[in-house]
């Protein structure tokens, strides 16, 4: 099969603009070639098959019932070479390490806002911020042990840092399944030089929570804590439990004893638990401290929390650095604590609760993209020059309402990647989200999950609106 | 083991049991009925009724349908979203439970239930209740025996696996206990004793618990009530016969609690204990004609308060069984 389209006047990450596959992509481009098209559609339609009945799937909620889909999958892998890798590995961690000391520095001295880098304004309206945790020591003193940021190429094929995800980020299941498909479907196009492996992350992801565990126990017992099987990424909750080899539980599954340990219960009784890989938000957490009608979560968890009795991944409380105005101080902290220039840079953005910046926002609306600070999924979002009048004079007296909780920013045109499609072969928008584990070390996954837009022309990725993924090979080489 | 997933492990083998159980009761009724006379609807009701008796749906039945035609009755049995004992709620049920453990049982099994429940959505109820489809009864039968395999190959024998076998075979015996109740509500077409159509409903049981051949083997004469009854409920080596699964449940239930079987550790142990010594030790006219059905009777109301006492040992969660939710509305 031949991939041939018109790559117009974006970035496309397989042709240079000349039309020919760059060198990284070239050995994939001639195997693909040898591809008859009938060949190509019974391996993508067994690939399909295999993880509807693998039940590799997401919930999507509607009108009556909710019904399981397969994330989309795209048979073309997406291509890094080694040494834009490198570059980009490093700027990941030194990221990471500056989220991890600002963390650090806000629920203790709050040094950085002494210093007047970041406006305490900004740090006492963050809707994530905990008070609860103030002056709290974590365990190790890292907040987030994993890490999903969002990167994506602009028309120079540049990488931006478009947001950081220090909560529960998702999809990293996925990264895997695809990598495992990928090599059922196409063993003979992985090139010789080799792909780096992603498959031992839940290795790497146990270790970093063994790490946490209170006094340093020799033989934690670690769980993963899930919000329940109606999640819509319950699958993944199980998947990394069951490669982890630790229990998968609910708020349900958990008590606190007077003596503020974690147990859970099991057919011979209560058995403590020392590490929880939560994936609930705070908010969720533990109604008697957050939100009272939380059925999620577990009653008493903060206290023990406190008392040091079991170690939490992520820590509470790093929302905080997930607020999209805070994203806009990373590259100040990032010279604030570690003294160097951002290696990533961010989409350059407006932040409305500065006067000028509203009025800058306000008169350009319909050419920014501007978002709410506080969601995610791809909600909350206006792209200014796709939108009608109304919507975007209707988004412009939300902004003015509350200018503290949006941002504005460049409309980005991602890059494009070859993608199947239904009239063959297109273009389509893609981004990055790498995954980074912080434990004892800090690692970057070589790898992580291509989204793409699989819809002509859209720019938005999330597996919710219409997103699809696919596998991506990070090379030992630079071809 | 965490209670919760006892909890499950413990209901997807019952549902799984119990979908097998309807679909085996529905397809040898559906059989009966074309060796029967050419009869009317109304007629074809009369066999049906003794089954939605016994299993207790049959208020429900009358409530959601108003033609009791045989395609309606398999259609409420196999596809009706609004009885909680369809086949199709059973592996939806079994599914979301699986679904919530995962993590702890085999893929292979995770599988198989998972492309059942996609295939079984998939079936046109229309074709299957018209046209008495053998393959479809053949393909759900099929799944809960590969179900049951693959539990014996591919899921450790650990404390799980128990729990496992307690579910199925608390449920084989409640359904076996259920089939030869049936017989009770058979009418009988003439006040005299009809001997031709008394053996031909005795051998339907018998097809409803897939024991017409291992009975035969035993007894080679008629087929009559009192043997019916007696191999149904006290064979040694049959494997749906109530004291089998009885026996097995208890070597699940005491290789959980490590007590040996002369001795018991909780309530649900002494219950069944006491249970199987009953059928053990059954007076002969208690098992015979008029008597039986009280003994019957007893014995399921016994099988559900072993089953709360076991929830109540190992999984402190409320029992939530949704026929017996739904009987209880209706009672």
């Amino acid at each position: 099969m031949q991939i041939k389209y018109d790559t117009e006047s974006f970035f496309d990450e397989m042709f240079d603009e000349k039309g020919q596959p760059r060198p990284h992509y070239k050995s994939f481009v001639d195997r693909f070639g040898e591809l008859t098209e009938s060949e190509f559609n019974r391996k993508r339609e067994a690939v399909n098959l295999s993880f509807l009945q693998q039940g590799i799937t997401f919930t999507v909620y509607g009108n009556q019932e909710s019904t399981e889909r397969i994330f989309p999958f795209d048979m073309v892998p997406r291509i890094i070479p080694d040494s834009e890798w490198k570059q980009m590995a490093r700027g990941l961690e030194q990221r990471i390490q500056a989220l991890n000391l600002f963390l650090k520095d806000v629920y203790h001295d709050q040094k950085i806002v002494k210093d007047g880098v970041v406006p305490a304004e900004i740090l006492n309206s963050s809707k994530h911020y905990r008070k609860e945790i103030v002056g709290l020591d974590v365990p190790r003193d890292i907040y987030i042990h994993i890490c999903g940021t969002d990167l994506i190429r602009d028309d120079s094929g540049q990488y931006l840092v478009l947001e950081d995800n220090g909560r529960c980020p998702s999809g990293v299941s996925y990264m895997i399944e695809n990598r495992q498909a990928m090599k059922r479907a196409f063993p003979r196009f992985f090139p010789k030089a080799g792909v780096r492996s992603v498959l031992d992350y839940p290795e790497k992801l146990l270790t970093a929570l063994q790490y946490i565990a209170p006094q340093g126990k020799a033989s934690p017992t670690v769980a993963v804590l899930t919000p329940g099987v109606y999640n819509s990424a319950y699958f993944e909750h199980c998947f990394l439990a069951r490669q982890m080899g630790v229990e998968i539980v609910e708020g349900r599954d958990l008590v606190v004893e007077s003596d503020d340990c974690v147990y859970m219960r099991t057919t011979e009784g209560l058995k403590q638990v020392d590490v929880l890989y939560r994936r609930i938000d705070d908010d969720f957490i533990d109604p008697e401290v957050f939100r009272k009608d939380s059925l999620l979560g577990v009653p008493g968890l903060v206290r023990a929390y406190k008392k040091g009795n079991i170690g939490l991944a992520n820590a509470l409380g790093t929302g905080v650095a997930d607020d999209k105005v805070m994203y806009c101080f990373v590259p100040d902290m990032i010279k604030y604590y570690l003294g160097e220039d951002a290696i990533l840079p961010n989409v350059e953005t407006w932040l409305p609760y500065r006067k000028e910046d509203l009025e800058y926002t306000l008169e350009n609306a319909d050419k920014l993209v501007i978002k709410a600070a506080n969601e995610a999924g791809g909600y909350g979002m206006l792209i200014g020059p796709h939108a009608t009048k109304k919507e975007i004079e209707e988004f412009k007296a939300k902004v003015k309402a509350a200018p503290r909780e949006f941002i504005a920013q460049t409309p980005i045109s991602l890059s494009r990647h070859p993608t199947y499609c239904d009239e063959g072969f297109g273009g389509r928008h893609i981004d990055l989200r790498p995954y980074i584990i912080c434990g004892e070390k800090t690692q970057i996954i070589p790898g992580g999950l291509t989204r793409v837009a699989l819809k002509k022309g859209s720019l938005v990725v999330n597996s919710s609106q219409g997103g699809g993924s696919k596998d991506t090979w990070v090379l030992y080489s630079d071809e | 083991m965490l209670c919760r997933v006892a909890d499950s492990l413990f209901w997807m083998a019952r549902y799984i049991e119990r979908a097998e159980n309807t679909v085996r009761l529905v397809d040898v009724t559906l059989q009966t009925l074309l060796e029967s006379e050419h009869s009317p609807d109304e007629d074809q009701y009369k066999n049906w009724s003794p089954i939605l008796a016994s299993l207790g749906d049959q208020a429900l039945f009358e409530s959601l349908y108003e033609d009791k035609s045989s395609s309606n009755i398999t259609d409420f049995l196999i596809f009706s979203r609004e009885n909680p004992s369809s086949v199709l709620q059973c592996i939806s049920a079994a599914r979301e439970n699986a679904r919530m453990i995962r993590d702890q049982i085999s893929s292979e099994m995770w599988e198989v239930i998972n492309r059942t429940y996609l295939w079984l959505k998939k079936q046109d109820p229309q074709k299957v209740c018209v046209e008495a489809d053998y393959e479809f009864f053949q393909h759900i039968k099929e799944f809960s025996q590969l179900f049951q395999g693959l539990v014996d190959t591919t899921f450790p024998h650990q404390i799980g696996f128990e729990f496992v076998k307690i579910g199925a075979n608390l449920e084989r015996a409640d359904k076996t206990c259920r089939i030869l109740d049936a017989k009770r509500y058979m009418l009988q077409d003439s006040p005299a004793k009809d001997d031709a159509l008394d053996n031909a409903q005795w051998a339907a049981i018998l097809r409803g618990c897939s024991a017409h051949e291992a009975y035969r083997r035993v007894y080679v004469a008629d087929i009559e009530g009192d043997t019916v009854r007696d191999f149904l409920l006290r064979s040694r080596d049959f494997p749906r016969s109530v004291l089998y699964c009885l026996t097995r449940t208890q070597l699940a239930l005491h290789a959980i609690s490590k007590c040996p079987t002369t001795h018991f550790s909780n309530e649900a142990e002494r219950r069944l204990g006491q249970l199987i010594a009953k059928l053990n030790y059954a007076n002969p006219n208690d098992l015979n004609g008029k008597e039986a059905h009280k003994l019957i009777e007893s014995i399921e109301n016994d099988l559900g308060e072993i089953a709360v006492q076991i929830n109540e040992r190992y999984m402190f969660s409320e029992i939530v069984d949704p026929a017996e939710d739904l009987e209880q509305a209706q009672a």
